[in-house]
C-alpha cells in the first residue's frame, strides 16, 4: 500500500467534498468513467469526502452536472503542489539547495583525525608526523593517497611495525602497531662473560660453565667480570665458552626526602564559572570572560556539535570551567612530616626493587631541623646481580 | 442470464476446475479479519452510509453492516471497505 500512496503523492491529489442527494450514483459514475477515487468517508447524510488524482479533476465536472451535486476542494496535496509552493518561495528553495550542497561538500573533507593503538609512543608524536605528511584536518578525502602516506609514516617512525589509515565518514583513523622491543638474546652457542649489574658484595656464586673469577664475600663494582667465558689452560689454546652462573649479591640502596613543616594546600570552594566558545576550523569565537577568582584551576572540554556517526563537522563547542580555589596553610607536626617522608621513600623503594629481590635490612634516619624534617633511608638488598655479556670477537 | 446457460456454465466450471467467479460472473467477497471486506467483480454501489453499504453484484445485493464504514478504494472491478464490520450478507 505504501507504494500506491507514494505514487499518489508524486502525482498529486486533492481532497474533495461532494454534496448531493445522489452520492452513490456519483461514485458509480466516477468509476465507470475510469476515475480512481479512494479514502471515501461519509461526512453527513448528503456529503462525503474523498481523494482524487490531479489528472482526473477535469473529468469530474460532467459527473457533477449529471448528479446535481456540488464539489469543493478542501486541500491539495502531493509533490506537484510542493513544487508550486517552492516556486513561489524561491529564496527558501535556494537556501535548502545551498545547504544540501554544502553538506555534500563538507562530507568530502577530513575533519577529525584519530590515532589508535599507541602504547609507549605519545599519540601526539604520531599525530605531528601524520600532519607533516599531509593528513591534516580539512584535507580533501579524494586527495589522500593512503598507501604512500602509510609508508612515509613508517619510515619516519621506525618504532612502528604497521600503520593503517582508514577514512570513515569525515573521520580519519590512523591505526598503529608498535614494535615490541626484543631483549638481546645470547644463544647458547655464543661465547659470553657474566658481569655485575650492580655494585655490591657477592653473597653466593654458583658457576655452571666458565671460570669463576670472584669468590663469596668479595666486593665488586658495576660492570666487573664475575665469570669469564675465556678459558685459559696450560698446554692448550684459549677457548671461548658460553658461561652460566647464578650470582647473588648484597647491594645497597640509599635515598633521602625532605618535608617542610609549613605546607600549602589548595581547597575547592565549590564556586565556579563556565565560559563557552565556538571553534570553527581553527578560529575560536566567543566573549572572553574576566575570571573573578584570584586562585583557580581550569578544565577545558571540546565537543563536536554536529556529528552523525562517523560524519563529524568542524564546529566545536568549547567549555572552560574555572573552579575557585582557596589557599589553606597547614602546619604539620614533626610526627606527621616523618610519616609522609616514610611513605614517599617506601613508594620509591618499591619501584627500585627487582622481581626476586629480598630486603635484608631497612633503616630510616630522621634529621629534625627548625622548619623541616629530613629522612634518609638505607636498605640492604639480596638480589641476582649477574648479567650475561657477549664477548666481542677480536 | 437464463437458468439453462447458468447450469451449463456451472457444470463446465466444476468439470474443468475453473474459478467460478470468472465463469459465472458473480462477486468474490474476501474478508480480512473483522475490518476489511474486499468485493471483486461488483456492479456498483447502491447505498453508502456510515453503518451500512449495499453493493450490487451478479448474484444479488451484498449488504455490509457495521460502524464507521469507509470505502478505502473503489475501482471498476474491486471495492475495499474498511471499518468495524458486524455482518456481511445477501
Amino acid at each position: 500500500m505504501i507504494i500506491i500512496r507514494l505514487w499518489n503523492f508524486l502525482r498529486g491529489y486533492a481532497i474533495i467534498i461532494v454534496e448531493g442527494l445522489k452520492i452513490e450514483r456519483f461514485i458509480n459514475m466516477a468509476i465507470s468513467n475510469g476515475i480512481y477515487i479512494w479514502d471515501i468517508k461519509k461526512l453527513s447524510y448528503t456529503s462525503i469526502s474523498a481523494k482524487i488524482g490531479l489528472e482526473n479533476f477535469g473529468k469530474m465536472r460532467e459527473i457533477v452536472r449529471k448528479t446535481d451535486s456540488t464539489i469543493v476542494i478542501k486541500e491539495k496535496r502531493g509533490f506537484p503542489f510542493i513544487l508550486k509552493d517552492l516556486k513561489r518561495h524561491k529564496l527558501f528553495a535556494a537556501t535548502v539547495m545551498i545547504l544540501l550542497i554544502m553538506i555534500y561538500v563538507m562530507c568530502s573533507y577530513v575533519w577529525m583525525i584519530e590515532v589508535v593503538g599507541t602504547k609507549t609512543i605519545d599519540p601526539k608524536v604520531v599525530m605531528d608526523i601524520v600532519n607533516q605528511e599531509g593528513l591534516k584536518e580539512g584535507v580533501r578525502k579524494a586527495k589522500l593517497d593512503r598507501h604512500s602516506l602509510e609508508n612515509k609514516i613508517l619510515i619516519k617512525l621506525p618504532q612502528l611495525s604497521w600503520v593503517g589509515i582508514q577514512v570513515r565518514g569525515t573521520k580519519a583513523v590512523v591505526e598503529v602497531v608498535e614494535k615490541r622491543e626484543e631483549p638481546e638474546l645470547i644463544s647458547k652457542t655464543d661465547a659470553c662473560d657474566i658481569v655485575a649489574a650492580k655494585s655490591g658484595v657477592i653473597h653466593k656464586i654458583l658457576v655452571l660453565n666458565g671460570d669463576g673469577i670472584v669468590k663469596d664475600g668479595v666486593t665488586v663494582k658495576k660492570g666487573q667480570v664475575l665469570v669469564t667465558g675465556t678459558i685459559l689452560r696450560e698446554n692448550s689454546e684459549p677457548r671461548l665458552v658460553h658461561s652460566l652462573a647464578q650470582v647473588t649479591g648484597r647491594t645497597w640502596y640509599e635515598d633521602a626526602e625532605q618535608m617542610d613543616l609549613q605546607q600549602i594546600e589548595f581547597k575547592d570552594t565549590g564556586r565556579k564559572t563556565t565560559q563557552y566558545m565556538l571553534k570553527l576550523l581553527d578560529k575560536e569565537v566567543g566573549f572572553k570572560k574576566t575570571i573573578p577568582y584570584s586562585e583557580y584551576n581550569e578544565v577545558r572540554e571540546e565537543k563536536n556539535i554536529i556529528s552523525f556517526g562517523n560524519y563529524v563537522f568542524p564546529i566545536k563547542l568549547i567549555s572552560i570551567r574555572y573552579n575557585e580555589l582557596v589557599i589553606v596553610p597547614k602546619t604539620l607536626t614533626v610526627e606527621q612530616a616523618k610519616k609522609r617522608c616514610e611513605e614517599r621513600l617506601n613508594e620509591r623503594l618499591k619501584l627500585h626493587l627487582s622481581e626476586n629481590a629480598v630486603v635484608l635490612d631497612k633503616k630510616i634516619n630522621y634529621v629534625e631541623e627548625k622548619k623541616s624534617v629530613m629522612a634518609k633511608i638505607s636498605v640492604e638488598i639480596l638480589e641476582e646481580i649477574g648479567v650475561k655479556k657477549r664477548i666481542q670477537a677480536k | 442470464m437464463n437458468k439453462k446457460t447458468y447450469k451449463i456454465k456451472e457444470t463446465l466450471s466444476n468439470a474443468l476446475e475453473l474459478p467460478k467467479d470468472i465463469i459465472l460472473d458473480v462477486a468474490r467477497v474476501t474478508m480480512i479479519g473483522s475490518n476489511h471486506v474486499i468485493v471483486e467483480n461488483h456492479k456498483g454501489i447502491l447505498e453508502y452510509n456510515e453503518d451500512q453499504i449495499r453493493v450490487n453484484t451478479g448474484s444479488g445485493i451484498l449488504i455490509v453492516i457495521g460502524s464507521k464504514l469507509n470505502i478505502k478504494s473503489i475501482l471498476q472491478e474491486e471495492i475495499t471497505i474498511t471499518g468495524e464490520i458486524d455482518s456481511v450478507g445477501y
